[in-house]
Order: structure tokens, then sequence, then C-alpha cells
């Protein structure tokens, strides 16, 4: 027995690296949270006063919201987006590689060149969106796409569907692969449209998969900063403010690093809440069926 | 029947309506389906498109074709970004993260897929934190760490930080599939009275090649694109990213299209290629998850 658990010698070298870049740092914004420090000087224990500030004020409440809402619709958009793409792909194996890979290219990408590029694509005036829409005669649908708060988280959760749409396409099509080819078959036989096969025969058999990307998609969405950090600043007026943005702002804006680490460890404790309600969920309901 | 099968063009003598009539409803949805990827790849040919135009040009028809291939914007992104400068050091950081992630990821990987109870499960419980935790939870400590150790500004640091944030990806990769190897090709080596180091390293490391590669590559793409550890890790301008060189190239307020668009191209060049390149290993890895 032992010599079985000499085994664990092997994990030395990555806890040694994960514990002092990640666990310990974990417990140091733990401890930050409980105090006021800013970067330089001393650092005051001020108590809980930190989390009651964040508890006691609506701002913050509507920013966890707000990245709850984003991640929701994003989450929703990429898995509407990644089952239409892989179910005509997987109808079409001609162009199914082509496209899966081409598809894919913009996660490829980094958050910074995206969020460049689409800032430019935003742009009121000579933007390429509302220049295309100019152009095609749609004139009336012009909008200030980052500018406007109405529509802005929307314009930010846009481009990261648009970012992310191969990779859940990839997991979908890897899903579809693994049905049976005789349940398609028995769905032509018996005369089912392309539609019925897909809503009764494949959907049904593509919980994991669906599983899969939603969590992954979940977590994903939920870490990301960079492309409201990028388009937006979390602006305007406060209407792409997610808590990722208000913790950078925080740290990098305002030095104030006790209070950015008492939002980090209400964002950790929201991530870490969703991972596991949303695993417990989806694989019930896997379970279920 | 399918509408792929109608694609394979047959002889047909005499009129077949029903065949006729299938195949340009293939031909329609194929067509269909194409031109909807081509839209979503639109943003990556206006991005090219744009880095060719002079400010005139971006400025009088911002969504014209450029009139001729202007290489004006790539010279002056090329004298003033440190461009090669930055590639090498993308490329130094990220295969050295590669290399300890690889190492220390397989070697933890190893018991943890051979013994079943408390430690692995506490380890394993780490690593899935460590996968869900947003990396602005722990820059702040680590940016304190770096500095009380003075590490702020060197490569090793930032090396040490990137492998941190990839290490549980990679035991979980290595972890699942040092699972499926049979048990039995360590049995024998065991008999012969082989350290535990012996089997690691002869019987299991040679069997890893394939989710080493998918790995890799999966590593590379997140080092590659990263931006905020470098940009908080590293300040001396010999030691900037390629993403760091764009970010502070293009700068963040009043955006200068002709400096933008160059940069973003020359940005996304090198792992755009790698990606043409191993677009199989990364497509099958990126799906390695979901079909099990």
């Amino acid at each position: 027995m032992r010599a079985r658990y000499s085994l664990y010698l092997f994990t030395l070298p990555a806890l040694l690296v994960i514990g002092l870049f990640f666990v310990h740092p974990i417990l140091l914004t733990f401890d930050m949270s409980f105090t006021n420090f800013a970067g330089i000087g001393e650092a005051k224990e001020v108590g809980w006063r930190n989390y009651d500030r964040i508890i006691s004020r609506d701002r913050y409440l509507r920013e966890v919201w707000l990245t709850l809402w984003y991640t929701v619709i994003v989450v929703s958009a990429l898995t509407v987006t990644g089952l239409f793409f892989a179910a005509m792909l997987h109808r079409l194996p001609l162009i199914r590689n082509f496209s899966r890979a081409a598809l894919y290219t913009p996660a490829m990408m980094s958050f910074v060149v995206v969020g460049y590029v689409w800032q430019f694509l935003y742009s009121p005036l000579n933007g390429g969106i509302n220049v295309a829409l100019r152009d095609l005669g749609l004139g009336a649908w012009e909008q200030n796409w980052l500018g406007d708060p109405s529509i802005a988280l929307y314009s930010v959760a846009f481009t990261q569907v648009w970012m992310f749409t191969g990779f859940t396409c990839a997991i979908f099509l890897a899903g579809f692969a693994g049905i049976p080819e005789e349940i398609g078959e028995a769905g032509r036989l018996e005369g089912a449209s392309s539609w019925q096969r897909f809503r009764y025969l494949e959907l049904p058999l593509l919980g994991p998969s669906v599983t899969v990307s939603v969590m992954l998609t979940t977590i994903g969405t939920l870490k990301t900063f960079e492309l409201p950090f990028i388009l937006t600043k979390g602006g305007p007026d406060g209407a792409t403010r997610l808590l990722s943005i208000d913790i950078i702002d925080n740290l990098f804006g305002q030095y104030k690093f006790g209070f950015a680490s008492a939002l980090s460890i209400v964002m950790l404790v929201i991530v870490l809440t969703v991972a596991f309600l949303q695993n417990k969920v989806l694989r019930d309901r896997e379970n279920a069926s | 029947m399918s509408l792929s099968e109608t694609v394979t063009p047959r002889t047909t003598t005499g009129v077949d309506r029903d065949l006729l009539l299938r195949r340009g409803k293939s031909i329609l949805v194929h067509g269909i389906v194409l031109a909807l990827v081509a839209i979503m790849l639109l943003p990556l040919v206006y991005m090219v498109m744009m880095s060719f135009k002079t400010a005139t040009e971006i400025a009088q028809d911002p969504l014209g074709l450029p009139d001729s291939l202007y290489w004006g914007n790539y010279m002056a992104a090329l004298s003033s970004m440190g461009y090669v400068r930055s590639v090498l050091n993308s490329m130094g950081i990220t295969i050295s993260v590669i290399v300890v992630v690889v190492f220390a990821g397989a070697m933890a990987a190893y018991p943890l897929a051979r013994l079943e109870n408390r430690v692995s499960r506490v380890i394993v419980m780490i690593m899935a934190l460590g996968l869900a935790t947003p990396n602005f939870v722990t820059i702040t400590p680590i940016y304190v760490i770096f500095r009380d150790l003075g590490l702020l500004d060197s490569y090793l640091g930032i090396v040490l930080a990137f492998a941190a944030l990839k290490l549980p990806l990679a035991v979980f990769f290595y972890t699942s599939f040092i699972a499926a190897i049979p048990i039995e090709l360590e049995e024998a080596a065991r008999l012969d009275n082989c350290s535990n180091w012996q089997i690691f390293w002869h019987v299991i490391r040679p069997l890893l090649a394939p989710v080493t590669a998918t790995l890799s590559l999966f590593v590379m793409i997140m080092v590659w694109n990263d931006f905020i550890y470098p940009l908080l890790l590293l300040t001396d301008k010999d030691k900037l990213t390629v993403m760091i060189a764009v970010y502070k190239f293009v700068g963040n307020t009043g955006i200068d299209p002709t400096k933008l668009f160059p940069a973003a191209v020359l940005g996304s060049i090198p792992l755009l290629l790698m990606f043409a390149v191993f677009q199989r290993k990364i497509m099958a890895g990126a799906t390695a998850g979901a079909v099990k």
C-alpha cells in the first residue's frame, strides 16, 4: 500500500505550481477582502465592511443580475446557433468539414482583436454595420450599437455569440456523429421530415452534448471580461457594467484592492454555485430521460 | 433520401422531375448554408480589407474594396509595434508553458487515473476549482506575490502563472486518457521490478502523444491570445507579447483604423496559419470531451 501512495509524488510539480500561483492567491484574495488594502502601504482590517457595502447597495445587486442575464443570453443564443449549424451541416457532408473549420475561426482569435474589430464595426457613423444597413436601404435600422444603453449589452453579447458559435457547433456535430445511422434511416423510411427527425429523433439523443456545451459556455461566459472591457468599458451609463468589469475597474482604475477582492470572492461564489447547480440539474435530467 | 446523396451527379435519361426537384432543393440548401457561413466570416473579410485601405479611402468609402493593395499601414505597424520581437516573446513563453503544463500535467494525472481514493478526489476538486475560477479573481494577489518574489517582468514568472492557469485542463485531459489505458500494460513492467517512474516514462508516456498534441494546441491558443496576465506582469518593452503589442499600438482612445486593422491581422496571422495546418487536430480536440 505504501508503494501505491508513493505514486502521489508524481503530483508534486503540478501541486507546487498550482499551490503557489492558484491556491495561495485565492486565499490571499479572501484575506484581502477583509481589508482596505490599496496596493501599497498598510492593509487595515475592516472586518465585513466590504461585504456590507456590496450587499447594502443596489448597484452591486444589479451588476450580479446583469452578469447572469448576459450569461443567459449568450449561452442560449450559442446553443441555438450551434445546434442550427450542426443540424444543417450534419445533413450536408460535402461542406461539413470546411464549414466547421470556417465557423471555428473566430474562436481562434484574441478577445483584443475581436473587440477592436467589432468596436469599429459598431461605430455609429462610418462603422461597417451602419454603412451596410444604409447601403441595403435599411437606414432606418441604424443604431448607436454600443452607445445606446438599451442595446449595448446585446451588441456585446452578439459579438461573443459570433465568436463562439463555431465552438458549440463543433460540440454538437460530435454529438450528431455519435447518433447511430439507423435512427435517421428509420425516421426517413417513416416519412419524417428533416425538421421532425431533428426534433423527435436527434434532439433527444443530443442531451449529453447539450450538457457539455451549456456547461462550458456558461463558465466561459461568466469568466469573460475582455469583450465588454474593450468594447464599452462597462458603459454607457453602466449598461454593460458586469461584475467582472467592476472588479477590473476597482483594481486598476481605483486601486481598491481590498474592495475588489471582496467583489472577486462574490464572483467566485456565483460562478461555483452556477456551475454546481447546472451540473446537478443537467445530469439529473439526462439520467431521468 | 438524404440531401447528401442527391449531390453526387447521376446520369438522368429522360425526364425525372422528382430527381431534378430534389437536386435543385439540395443545391439550394447547400447554397443557403454556405451563404450563412460566409456571413459569419464577413467581419474577418472586413478586417483584412480595411487593413489595405488608406485613411482617405476608409473615410470616403467605409465598406468599399480598396483601390489597390496599400501596404503602407503594414509598414507603419511593423516598424513601430515591435512585431517581430513580440512574436518571438509570445512563441518562447507559449512553448515554455506547454513544456511545463505537459510534463507536470501528465505526471500528476498518472496517480489520479490509477488511484481512486480521497486524496485523488481532493486533488481533482482543486483542479475543478482552477478550471472554473475567472483569472481576474487571482490576478491581484498574483501581482502582489510576484512583486514580493521579484518575479515581475520576468519570463519565468509569467510562464509559471500561465502554467498554473492551464494545468487543471491538462490534468483533466491526461487523467481521462490514462484511465483508458489498460492496466495490464503496466503489470508486465511491474513484474520486471520497474519503478513507478520507469513505468510512467517507458509505458505510459509514449502513449500520450495524441492527447499531448491536442492539449498543446489548446494551451497555445489560450496563451497566445491572453491579455490580462502579460499586461500586468510584464512591463519591459522588450518582453511584450503579441497581444499586448497590438493593444499598446492601437491604444484605447480615439482608435485609428489604419493602425487597428493591420495590427489585428498581424496579431492573428500566426495562430490562423497554425489553425489552417492543424485544423483537424484542433477540431478533434475541441470536441474530445463531448463525444465521451
